[in-house]
């Protein structure tokens, strides 16, 4: 008993002297910055955007009395030469201390895409009181700082409403820590979530832009949100996405709704010339049917997948034909698939992976399974 | 000048004592007139004691001692007054040399009689409600036990209510304790041993187990302990315990304390050892560990999914009550990151107005907490509710509603002092509310590194406590897998149907 005692007393004060961790902080001596934008300025310094919560205007309890008209956020910046320099200008402007530990979004406007990420990154990794659980976004045609300050219609912040786009897109959460795993890999090349802002200042998502790693992540290109959900079905990320597809032999429309997408991608050398097997299966339900076929009988449904799996197949062709000679970026992730199967081989590949990806022979199967036919047989225009 | 009036005071008493103590020892005379006198002197300024004398035929004096109130004298009247006085001797006078012997044989037969010879030994069965017959020309005393007197009726222990079970409760006389504890366990290896605690009260004590199931370890320490204990007399059972427990430093309880003859014998059924006092309703069990402190008599008498499940919802609101305000503490305070977004949103906005920091506010509610349940249970019944509606209106309410406290604050304490009362044994619930304030202070200077050293502390103490030689947390540490099943769950009983031989003591 005494000695338990005494040892306690002995692990309180190491603690006391060995950490010195009195970093007492009352929530009202805050400020949440809950998303930080980064923009070049024209003289090619970092600016700096932090979106700030105001708690008192959020509302959340019945008392807050005159607060109503307040609002919920605000949106500070600061200009610098790299990415911390910011912040004792942001901190300046502010009564609180900031807070980074609830960070939600990184939105990098498409100058600073354009003008390469690579020197920035440093500061979020080395920083302690940074927070790699950020979702991270590029922002197309505009500039991060707008989007932070636009009024989302659901949630009190833009940061949060980021957030939940991405689950309601059935994407997985591509999280700060991804994009870096992604970027200190050898054999992939990063693809981040893009966003824009329509001439009625809401976000849409967009699609993808995709970064080269090998140039100080200068902005190589963006994908349309289609080709984005296509090549997050061959890198494992989507969840699932709907096909609307033209089926010739039922003269109309068919959509799909995919809600189990399965990948494989096999590597084979032959004659040291490597090829690529993209196998991806996808399951899902019909929701719409406006063809005279009838997907409760077996033989129209067989010619209802063969017909969308043969023009997902060509697109996803096309997508990666595009990607192959425009981009020459490996998004995809096949140098991974390399690196894994043949590491021997990767050795001497990996100095040149970009060109050997961009003459690579890809050959892509697509299986599309109609789990379910829809709640009505045929459609209901060709019903007797 | 006060203490040594009081030391002065104790020295003569003590002296007292110890003259009534040799002269108590000294057998009685054959002279009535000398027994008299000194019982008289024995029971100077005792007006309740009554000294009766009787004259048979103008010959033989009797002398009738008893403590008024506490005599059934319709008894005396029929079964001792009416034959002496007009029925006369049965074979006259002078026949029989010894009256009290006859009286005992012949007269009072249907009485419960007892011959003693020392003083000490009849004056003390005076004051337990005995009736006395000194006869003159006698050395020996007639005691007969007629005693009647006013007590509390067997009724429901309502500090310990069940819904499913027996419902009468201990009372504060001995005999009607051992007697119900007896009507439960109907075998002769119920060992019930009297004892006798105090240099000047000298109550009554009893220590019952079953013989062959009692582990001979704890009996023995119980048994030890009990007799070296110093103490005038004994009021309550809580003398004892304080006296024979292991330590005085631990806030666990390490007896269980009931007032319900069913838990008594389900704990004597499992081995344990139960210590009942004159004078009080609450009889000791020992030992117990940290898991019985969690289990309600009922746990057993109901069917065991529903237990189990309740069981668990115990536990989890035993850790909730002693973690949740050092826990909201640590979050809010030092590990801000780990609150979710909206949550802290929500936490930060109600803090907005609050004019004191987060840990004086729980201090500070906690404190008012405390002090409301205590001024709950001492208050009269009917200004009780009054308490709650204050406390819950005006301190809650209203301090919220003032910017002096924050909401969360008072969900807080509030939640956690409620779940502190889920434990049905109510004592247990005591070390929950001592260990939140340590934990309070450890988690506010050094987060949540400092409540899990103070969890480390506690566990540690557990871990060492052992009362009479068994580990507070058996049967956890140690493990006996055997028994584990009846902490994890309530292990049901076998079923009859399959006819197979069920010899595990499965009770509560």
């Amino acid at each position: 008993m005494k000695r338990a005692g005494k040892l306690c007393l002995v692990f309180l004060l190491i603690v006391l002297s060995t950490t010195g961790c009195w970093n007492l902080r009352e929530p009202d001596q805050l400020a949440f910055a809950l998303g930080t934008a980064l923009d070049l300025t024209k003289d090619g310094l970092v600016e700096a955007s932090v979106q700030i919560a105001i708690p008192s205007g959020v509302g959340g309890g019945q008392d807050s009395g005159g607060g109503m008209n307040k609002k919920s956020f605000r949106v500070i910046s600061a200009n610098g030469k790299n990415a911390y320099d910011t912040i004792p200008i942001l901190q300046a402007q502010l009564s609180r201390n900031l807070f980074f530990g609830h960070r939600k979004v990184i939105l990098i406007g498409q100058h600073m895409a354009e003008h390469g990420i690579g020197n920035l990154l440093d500061e979020f990794v080395r920083n302690p009181q940074s927070e790699l659980r950020s979702r991270i976004y590029v922002v197309k045609d505009g500039q991060g700082k707008d989007v932070l300050s636009v009024e989302p219609i659901f949630e009190p912040f833009t940061s949060t409403s980021l957030v939940s786009e991405q689950t309601s897109l059935n994407l997985k959460h591509y999280y700060f820590h991804d994009f870096l795993t992604v970027t200190l890999s050898q054999g992939m090349q990063p693809m981040l979530p893009a966003v824009s802002l329509t001439a009625l200042k809401q976000i849409v998502y967009t699609g993808s832009a995709i970064l080269n790693k090998d140039d100080g992540l200068k902005l190589a290109g963006f994908l349309n949100i289609k080709e984005s959900s296509y090549a997050n079905w061959i890198t494992g990320r989507q969840t699932g996405f709907a096909i609307t597809s033209f089926v010739t032999q039922g003269d109309g429309n068919v959509s799909l709704k995919l809600q189990s997408l399965g990948r494989r991608i096999r590597v084979k050398r032959v004659n040291e010339r490597i090829l690529i097997d993209v196998q991806l299966i996808g399951k899902g339900n019909i929701v719409e049917n406006n063809t005279n076929l009838d997907p409760t009988k077996l033989k129209d449904l067989y010619i209802i997948q063969d017909e969308l799996s043969q023009t997902t197949q060509k697109s996803i062709q096309q997508l990666i034909e595009k990607v192959q000679k425009r981009y020459k970026t490996d998004i995809f992730g096949f140098g991974e698939s390399v690196h894994q199967q043949y590491p021997q081989q990767w050795k001497t590949l990996k100095r040149t992976w970009n060109d050997t990806f961009s003459k690579l022979h890809v050959s892509v199967k697509v299986e599309l399974q109609c789990k379910d036919p829809g709640e009505t047989n045929s459609s209901i225009m060709s019903m007797p | 000048m006060d203490l040594f009036r009081k030391s002065h005071l104790k020295n003569k008493l003590k002296t007292n004592i110890n003259q009534s103590i040799e002269n108590s020892s000294s057998n009685i005379s054959k002279n009535i007139a000398e027994n008299e006198k000194f019982l008289k002197n024995m029971f100077q300024n005792c007006s309740d004691i009554i000294f009766r004398e009787i004259t048979i035929h103008g010959e033989t004096k009797l002398l009738l001692i008893y403590v008024d109130g506490m005599i059934n004298t319709d008894i005396i009247i029929t079964n001792i007054l009416k034959p002496l006085m007009y029925d006369g001797m049965p074979q006259g006078l002078g026949t029989i040399d010894s009256i009290v012997q006859m009286c005992g044989q012949e007269l009072f037969s249907v009485l419960q009689t007892k011959k003693l010879s020392k003083l000490g030994d009849i004056a003390e069965h005076i004051l337990k409600g005995n009736l006395a017959i000194l006869a003159d020309g006698e050395d020996t005393a007639l005691l007969s036990n007629v005693s009647k007197f006013k007590t509390r009726a067997v009724e429901e222990p309502y500090n310990e209510a069940s819904i499913r079970g027996p419902k009468e409760g201990f009372t504060e006389l001995l005999r009607t304790n051992t007697t119900m504890l007896r009507r439960i366990l109907t075998t002769p290896k119920l060992k019930i041993e009297s004892l006798k605690i105090g240099k000047l009260l000298q109550t009554d004590v009893v220590i019952a187990y079953i013989e062959g199931i009692v582990s001979m370890s704890v009996l023995n320490e119980v048994r030890k302990r009990i007799n070296r204990i110093q103490i005038e007399g004994i009021l309550e059972s809580g003398y004892i315990e304080e006296s024979i427990e292991e330590t005085h430093l631990s806030p666990f309880p390490q007896m269980n304390v009931t007032e319900r003859p069913d838990v008594v014998a389900a704990g004597l059924l499992r081995g344990k050892v139960a210590v009942i006092s004159n004078g009080s309703p609450c009889a000791l069990v020992i030992p117990v560990t940290f898991w019985e402190g969690l289990q309600a008599p009922d746990d057993y008498y109901e069917r065991f999914m529903f237990v189990s499940l309740i069981r668990w919802v115990r536990y989890i609101f035993v850790f909730f009550s002693v973690l949740f305000p050092s826990v909201y503490i640590a979050l809010t305070n030092y590990h801000i990151e780990l609150i979710p977004l909206k949550l802290m949103m929500t936490i930060a906005t109600l803090r907005e107005r609050d004019p004191f920091p987060t840990m004086i506010e729980v201090f500070m509610m906690e404190f008012v907490f405390e002090g409301l349940r205590e001024a709950g249970i001492r208050l009269p019944k009917q200004i009780g509710p009054l308490v709650s509606i204050v406390g819950a209106l005006v301190i809650g309410e209203a301090a919220v509603r003032a910017g002096l406290i924050s909401a969360p604050i008072v969900i807080v304490v509030a939640a956690a002092g409620i779940s502190s009362f889920i434990i049905p044994r109510y004592r247990f619930g005591y070390p929950l509310r001592m260990l939140r304030f340590p934990l309070l202070m450890l988690s506010g200077t050094f987060g949540l590194f400092g409540l899990a050293i103070g969890m480390i502390a506690i566990l540690i103490h557990l871990i060492h406590l052992s009362p009479f030689g068994t580990p507070y947390l058996t049967p956890v540490t140690p493990q006996i897998t055997r028994r584990l099943k009846d902490v994890l769950m309530r292990w049901p009983r076998k079923r009859a149907i399959h006819n197979e031989p069920n010899n595990e003591v499965d009770q509560p």
